[in-house]
């Protein structure tokens, strides 16, 4: 049994922020969970699948943010409680449903979760969730610890049930990835009935339409609902303060910088002299409660992450009440003491904090920042990003990276959301010259594909990962097949989701709940839209690259390959041999004019290693998945395999 | 000689469009590779030293030290290069029962003897794709003829030449033009000095060429004017005919004027000094005024076995070369050589010195000589 369905109120377990979220989520008697799967938000919907029978809910992998926020409002709107998650860019993509969803309205509660990326540890953006709460007007609230994104979980549907909006609660890396211990509370017996009601009074938001017009009149009331949660914002539990009544610095903070607020006050000593309000609730800013902690000093410090979301919020509200508080001096974002790109952590939080309590602090002495500088570049091995060992990607671009240069006519691919977005890296050679959103890679090559009558004359390919093309490569296809775009498509097909630990996607024959599903075909969809396609395996090098050559010499119109390998660390393949590798030392060129390590200068499977000193090829039989490719570009026939 | 590696071939040679596609480069490590009549480097090599860059004929071709090695004397710029005999040939009747041959027939016949007799294990030949040249090793006498149209188009032939050494043919006879003979003779030469070196060629057969055709700007120029599926043969008569003939299905021929098909030649053969393949064993081309033979150059005593032979064998019939001919030959060989050599010389890759690379080499005295 999962920890998550303890039922036994009081009972502590070591959770990590995502599944505290979830239990949160449990205890509120939950119903539906969907997301799209992206760091570091996963481990929600990931939790709710595996208890979804026992728990009696429903969850899925939506194929896109949008979809999934839709299918959680749904859930809502026939007075199921649901939830919906996504990292930080997933909101932009569920925007235009959220916006119109704020209008419309909520029924039964419903949370919608974006986790930030501050610091794009696993992103390549450090988009803001938060200010999408202020720009369609609903309430944000953001848990400061473990114990509180349980909490603040189950209080955001009370919340939400309260207001009959839909409630962000934001979380950040630092918030899910980290585990801390929390306390359970019991899971709900109830049953409730699903039934969409809607032949109540055309503006009655429980049982007549559900929509954001007439707008004038709806959005009137949506503005009712934000003031009704800033009203029950100023008694919210969740806002707390901690330190001297008459402070010399009063610290306002936020989500996992909380945590790096305490510790740096305590570094610091100044547990007398600085005052933490950490926010729970942290749009709309409640005034009374701002009000009452702004008098008590005149030196102000928002300490957040990323962008002046607080920062900004504080101020306005300062100014507002400026004649009853006074003059603030505000340090921050704004000002410098914090950075604005990046996540924080305890260290920088303490020298920004002493700059302004004018101590004189250095988080590390200067000889040892030396000599640990020194080390980690002269003696630390460089690790680069790269595929693992037997990854269909490496083999993909290369053949798609040999196809360009063997074409000759500058052909270039624009990159898309994946694993495979490092082939930006030489780790797949270089070969991506544009990586935006999840989709874009299509868009992007659509519209290239159409510059011919400028004088345009490149190659262009785009390259899309499977749930990728599923989430949004799908409408960017059909405007370039549509529009007579002319452009190469590689559907890099790895059977999941597998940058996000292996979530299913529409491709696949089981959902988010192991149940058997209708697999949609990618490679039927595109010959149904009126691509020309092909269907290759990339492990076939040869065979790939002729086929690339001849799609992008093909000048008429969208092709699309789809390149299907499963991915080496998928359940189904993981330790599972295809091949004995093994290098003929005698016959290894090595160094030599006629090699000069291809292998492990150019192609790099971490299974490959340079030896050194008797400069020959080794096969780290550890890591190898057997996947046989390295013996194709040998070019003396020195790596051999044997089926196994 | 100070030998570079391929950072310097791509400086020199391919991006600066000196490249002619030869194929000396391709496969000779997992680098350089032929597609549609250009040559790609898929991957930067980071070594100093390569054979890419010293087999490269347009790469610091040291004709004084090729003619040292392989006629024992200096280059004298001789617009014929070194010869022991010039006649003039056709298949002979053994050969003329098989097939049907451009010009004379001469190659076919001389590479289908030296397979049938062991001269050489297999030959090195370029076929072709609809109008893509596609080089070949063949092994049989019968696959020969196969390969026998002329093409007109560069075509990257040692790329088959380098894979059959690499698959341990030895004896390999080879057919190509003046650059991969001048290709093949610096090979040959063993410049990187590699231990256990051996000669892989049993034959050397050069042709003639004034030119040849960009394959991409080629195929674009006929794709507009013909369905290329459709074309049987290309031809360029010898002179003074200047067209170029496409025979397509159904017996219909195009005529294209030669002065259309001649911007479509690459700048880097202006700069060719060679027209008659000067380090080869035997050459061969068309003979003007004569459809029916070909010039045959003889050069080496391996080339004249192997002409003795096919004669013996009724594989060749030859005559004496017309005078008016030979001195119509000397005349457009050594125009060629002027032409290129003074255009290399005002660029300023000729002899260079300082350390800066040189497109070739030769005596300045020879070089005064020729260009005069």
């Amino acid at each position: 049994m999962s920890n998550l369905m303890d039922n036994r109120k009081g009972r502590q377990h070591l959770l990590m922020g995502n599944e505290a979220i979830a239990r949160g989520a449990l205890e509120a008697g939950v119903k539906v969970a969907a997301g799209y799967p992206g760091t570091p938000s996963s481990e929600i919907v990931e939790s709710l699948s595996r208890v979804a029978k026992e728990a009696n809910m429903y969850v899925e992998w939506s194929a896109n943010e949008k979809v999934a926020m839709e299918v959680a409002a749904a859930a809502s709107f026939a007075g199921l409680r649901s939830m919906c998650t996504m990292k930080q860019n997933g909101v932009n993509v569920a925007s235009d449903f959220l916006l119109h969803l704020a209008g419309s309205g909520t029924r039964a509660g419903m949370v919608i979760v974006p986790c930030d990326d501050p610091g794009a540890l696993s992103s390549i953006n450090e988009g803001e969730s938060r200010y999408f709460a202020r720009l369609v007007e609903i309430p944000l609230i953001e848990p400061g610890d473990f114990q509180e994104a349980k909490d603040m979980t189950k209080w955001a549907y009370e919340l939400s049930e309260e207001i009959r909006n839909v409630v962000m609660l934001r979380s950040v890396t630092r918030m899910s990835h980290a585990s801390g211990n929390v306390r359970f509370d019991t899971l709900p017996r109830d049953n409730v009935k699903a039934m969409f009601k809607f032949d109540g009074f055309i503006l009655d938001q429980m049982e007549g339409l559900v929509i954001s017009a007439p707008v004038d009149y709806k959005h009137a009331q949506q503005q009712e609902k934000i003031k009704k949660a800033r009203e029950i914002f100023e008694e919210c539990p969740f806002n707390t303060y901690t330190g001297p009544d008459r402070p010399e610095l009063l610290v306002i903070t936020s989500s996992a910088c909380n945590l790096y607020a305490k510790e740096a006050i305590e570094i610091l000593g100044l547990e007398d002299r600085v005052g933490l309000l950490k926010l729970g609730t942290t749009w709309p800013l409640p005034p009374n409660l701002m009000k009452k902690y702004l008098s008590m000093t005149d030196r102000v410090m928002v300490i957040e992450e990323v962008l002046p979301f607080l920062e900004e919020n504080v101020k306005v509200i300062a100014a507002e009440m400026a004649s009853d508080i006074g003059i603030k001096r505000f340090y921050g974002k704004n000002d410098a003491t914090l950075p604005m790109v990046g996540e924080l952590n305890p260290d920088i939080v303490v020298s920004g904090m002493s700059r302004v309590m004018g101590i004189d602090y250095k988080p590390v002495p200067d000889d040892y920042a030396q000599k640990a500088q020194l080390y980690a570049t002269t003696k630390s091995p460089n690790r680069e990003l790269t595929f693992c060992p037997g990854c269909p990607h490496r083999a993909s671009f290369w053949s798609i990276h040999n196809a360009i240069e063997l074409d000759g006519r500058k052909g270039f691919v624009c990159g898309d959301i994946g694993c495979y977005t490092m082939a930006l890296l030489p780790c797949g050679f270089s070969t991506l010259k544009t990586v935006h959103a999840m989709g874009s890679g299509t868009g992007l090559a659509s519209g290239f594909g159409k510059l011919g009558q400028f004088g345009f004359d490149q190659p262009v390919l785009a390259v899309s990962g499977d749930s990728t093309f599923f989430h949004t490569t799908i409408p960017a296809l059909i405007n370039a097949i549509h529009n007579r775009s002319n452009l190469t498509l590689v559907v890099l097909d790895n059977s999941g989701t597998a940058m996000t630990g292996f979530q299913p996607h529409p491709g696949l024959e089981k959902n988010a709940m192991g149940e058997e599903v209708p697999a949609i075909d990618i490679a039927g969809v595109c010959r149904a839209m009126g691509a020309r396609v092909e269907v290759r395996d990339p492990f076939d090098l040869e065979e790939t690259r002729n086929t690339l050559n001849e799609l992008m010499e093909d000048e008429k119109g969208v092709k699309v390959l789809v390149l299907r390998q499963m991915c080496a660390l998928s359940p189904e393949k993981k330790a599972k041999k295809r091949y004995e590798m093994s290098i003929d030392e005698e016959i290894c060129i090595g160094e030599n004019c006629g090699c000069d390590r291809v292998c492990t200068r150019v192609f790099r499977c971490p299974g490959l290693v340079w030896d050194k000193e008797r400069k020959v090829t080794r096969i780290d039989e550890v890591i190898c998945t057997g996947c046989g490719v390295c013996a194709d570009i040998c070019p003396a026939g020195a790596i051999k395999r044997k089926e196994v | 000689m100070k030998i570079y590696g391929s950072k310097e071939l791509v400086e020199d040679v391919i991006s600066r469009d000196m490249c002619i596609g030869c194929g000396a480069c391709n496969f000779l490590c997992p680098y350089f590779r032929p597609y549609r009549g250009k040559v790609a480097m898929l991957f930067p090599c980071d070594l100093d030293k390569g054979r890419c860059w010293a087999y490269c004929p347009k790469a610091e071709v040291d004709l004084e030290e090729l003619s040292k090695i392989f006629y024992g004397k200096a280059y004298e710029g001789d617009p014929l290069g070194s010869y022991e005999e010039i006649r003039i040939s056709r298949a002979g009747p053994r050969m003329m029962a098989k097939g049907d041959f451009q010009a004379g027939g001469t190659v076919s016949s001389i590479v289908s003897l030296a397979l049938k007799k062991g001269y050489i294990s297999s030959a090195v030949l370029t076929d072709r794709k609809g109008i893509l040249p596609v080089p070949r090793i063949v092994t049989r006498p019968e696959e020969v003829l196969e390969c026998s149209t002329s093409k007109y188009t560069a075509a990257p032939t040692l790329s088959a030449f380098n894979q059959a050494v690499k698959d341990g043919y030895r004896n390999i006879g080879v057919v190509g033009t003046p650059c991969q003979v001048l290709a093949v003779a610096q090979m040959r030469t063993n410049p990187m000095e590699d231990e256990g070196f051996e000669d892989p060629t049993g034959l050397v057969l050069g042709l003639f060429c004034t030119w040849a055709l960009d394959y991409r700007a080629f195929e674009e120029f006929i794709t507009s004017r013909v369905d290329v599926s459709s074309i049987r043969k290309v031809d360029i008569p010898p002179p003074p005919a200047e067209i170029m003939e496409v025979y397509t299905d159904g017996g219909a021929k195009m005529e294209i004027p030669l002065d259309e098909v001649r911007k479509l030649v690459p700048e880097t053969c202006t700069y060719c000094t060679d027209m008659t393949s000067e380090f080869a064993d035997i050459s061969v081309g068309v003979l003007e005024g004569r459809p029916d033979m070909n010039t045959l150059i003889i050069r080496t005593q391996r080339g004249k076995d192997i002409v003795d032979e096919a004669i013996k064998e009724g594989y060749l019939v030859v005559e004496e070369m017309p005078k008016k001919n030979l001195e119509h030959l000397r005349w457009a060989a050594g125009n060629k050589k002027k032409r290129a050599l003074v255009k290399a010389r005002d660029a300023g890759i000729v002899n260079t010195s300082d350390g800066k690379r040189s497109l070739l080499r030769l005596a300045p005295k020879t070089l005064e000589a020729i260009i005069a």
